[in-house]
């Protein structure tokens, strides 16, 4: 008998104690995800007010829903266009940087030669280097190519500072395909590059549109560099833009903050559609590095 | 495979663009900022080669000692909290809660928004008229504490730290990804013994993962070293420089055609990087050691 009732007694701590867990977690979990949505709402419930009922009550919803803030964003700060460069900046330097990375990673991965794996090693540090730290140089050299104040500049930079990164993802993919297949293609007469375009490029496709996603996406967020290279309203990339908005709507904070929400939405987006490669892209490094 | 003769030549014509690349945009750079980091030169004028001068100067400089002691917070919050905090969100969501991939998401938000829109986020959000913080003081009858919260001396620096310690996302992926690796077997036998659920986390997880916590520190650590953007961007180092961070000095002293004194920032920036990243490493593996 009074066994039984310890036993109960156990259990009943025991399930008091899992309760316990169970509330402090999802007081945890709600805490973290609370945290990262209510800025974000606020902002776009924000968005839709006018700027008297801001000042107001920052909590209060939007008597009528100003869809003119919206209107205003793209007439006032030219947003269209510079949506337009940074699509234009972020896809060729994609492109670029992936071909560059996936023709370097085919040959690290799919030869024996001497100095691959230091070759490999030497990228691979790349990514450790603090490219804020690089910020003159970049300037310097940049400005004597002719590329200061364009986009070609901007393109040739990001596809450059992301390389390390790019092989690093392509050649971890290329490294798990098998030999068998290409060494038959081989004997079928394909050659270097035959093997290039028609087998490895196409059988590393998972490993190429996470490195291209993460590249877009890289560049499509980047400020310090585009900060620093261009100088006039034309080239100007969304990030330079929403950095402006803050000069060119002085007072005009809910228009200020709908061109936030418009450079937000389509990261928001692309992470929707792409969300495998984005995590993988950024964890990959760093799970082996 | 072994690469043929006519192989060779197309690797010579496939590495070349990539090897330039890096050449041209690591290589070159790295060895510009440790040459010019010895001149006296303000990108007109012939330059002088004055020797360590430039490293004297910065360092009897105290915004930039202020910078340092900001950026070894900056990566010590984020490395010793934000690690942690990530790892334990982790622990939790990797026993497969209702909804955690929704969680798993949305915690990973701030990763793919840009710097600059979060730095607007939160400037918005610590505005001392409008923003939401002081809304919320001001809502519960605590009007009195709403204050300039970036512009304040004291408050300036915690706020930027605060902000940022409770993104998660990042790390919390990272520790997720190395703990589905974790075989199940382990915890079904724990579970037999009777282990709870913080028990098997903190006897099975943890040592499991401790690799990809080791990765996370150190990232993290590097991260804030090089903290840049939303300083700029939120206080540009304001109020009387109490927010400065290297990256941000380095940028005013070009501002200033200072290039000396910038680039020779940028080489502490780095050693400090490297020594950071040795020291974890070093640390991890003495404690390896010590329990051998």
């Amino acid at each position: 008998m009074t066994k039984r009732n310890e036993t109960a007694y156990l259990n009943a701590g025991d399930a008091a104690k899992a309760g316990l867990g169970k509330v402090l977690k999802w007081i945890l979990m709600l805490f973290f995800a609370f945290y990262t949505l209510f800025p974000l709402i606020w902002l776009i419930i924000s968005s839709f007010k006018t700027n008297t009922e801001l000042f107001g009550d920052p909590f209060s919803l939007p008597a009528v829903w100003q869809i003119g803030n919206y209107i205003n964003a793209f007439k006032v700060s030219g947003l269209l266009k510079m949506m337009g460069n940074s699509v234009v900046i972020g896809g060729l330097s994609t492109v670029l940087n992936v071909l560059c990375a996936s023709m370097l990673a085919y040959c690290i991965s799919r030869f024996h030669f001497k100095g691959r794996e230091a070759i490999f090693t030497f990228f691979a540090a790349g990514i450790l280097v603090p490219l804020n730290a690089l910020m003159v140089p970049y300037y310097v050299i940049i400005s004597q190519i002719g590329l200061y104040n364009t986009r070609a500049g901007l393109i040739l930079l990001y596809s450059a500072i992301g390389i390390p990164m790019s092989t690093f993802i392509i050649r971890g993919l290329m490294d798990s395909l098998s030999r068998e297949i290409e060494e038959a293609a081989y004997i079928d007469g394909c050659g270097f590059f035959g093997r290039y375009f028609r087998i490895i490029l196409p059988l590393s496709q998972n490993g190429i549109v996470t490195a291209a996603t993460f590249q877009f996406l890289t560049c499509w967020n980047e400020f310090v560099f585009a900060n620093l290279l261009t100088s006039s309203q034309n080239v100007r990339t969304i990030q330079l833009g929403i950095r402006y908005f803050t000069n060119q709507f002085s007072t005009d904070f809910v228009s200020m903050y709908a061109a936030i929400v418009i450079s937000i939405v389509p990261s928001i987006i692309g992470y929707m559609i792409f969300q495998k490669q984005i995590v993988s892209g950024l964890t990959s490094g760093a799970v082996k590095g | 495979m072994k690469p043929t003769k006519k192989d060779r030549l197309g690797m010579a014509l496939f590495m070349t663009p990539a090897l330039v690349l890096f050449v041209l945009f690591f290589i070159i750079p790295v060895g510009y900022v440790l040459v010019v980091s010895l001149f006296k030169w303000n990108g007109m004028t012939a330059a002088t080669f004055v020797g360590m001068k430039n490293y004297v100067t910065i360092w009897k400089d105290p915004v930039f000692r202020r910078s340092v002691i900001n950026n070894v917070l900056w990566a010590l919050v984020a490395s010793c909290v934000q690690v942690p905090l990530s790892v334990l969100m982790a622990l939790i969501l990797n026993r497969k809660p209702r909804g955690w991939k929704f969680f798993r998401t949305v915690y990973f938000f701030p990763q793919v928004i840009s710097g600059v829109a979060l730095a607007m986020l939160w400037s918005a959000m610590y505005n001392s008229e409008y923003g939401l913080i002081n809304g919320i003081l001001r809502a519960i009858g605590r009007g009195d504490l709403a204050i300039n919260w970036l512009g304040t001396l004291n408050t300036a620096l915690p706020a930027l730290l605060i902000y940022w310690v409770f993104y998660i996302g990042y790390y919390m992926v990272i520790v997720m990804s190395d703990l589905s690796g974790v075989d199940k077997d382990f915890y079904e036998a724990a579970e037999i013994d009777g282990a709870s659920k913080i028990q098997q986390a903190w006897f099975i997880s943890l040592p499991m993962i401790k690799s990809s916590v080791l990765t996370c520190m150190t990232l993290a650590a590097v991260l804030g070293l090089r903290q840049f953007e939303q300083v700029y961007l939120l206080t540009n180092g304001g109020p009387a420089n109490r927010t400065s961070t290297m990256v941000l000095y380095l940028y005013k002293q070009i501002q200033n055609t200072r290039y000396g004194p910038a680039n020779a920032a940028s080489v502490m920036l780095i050693c400090v990087g490297v020594i950071v990243i040795l020291g974890i490493r070093a640390l991890f593996k003495l404690g390896r050691s010590s329990r051998n």
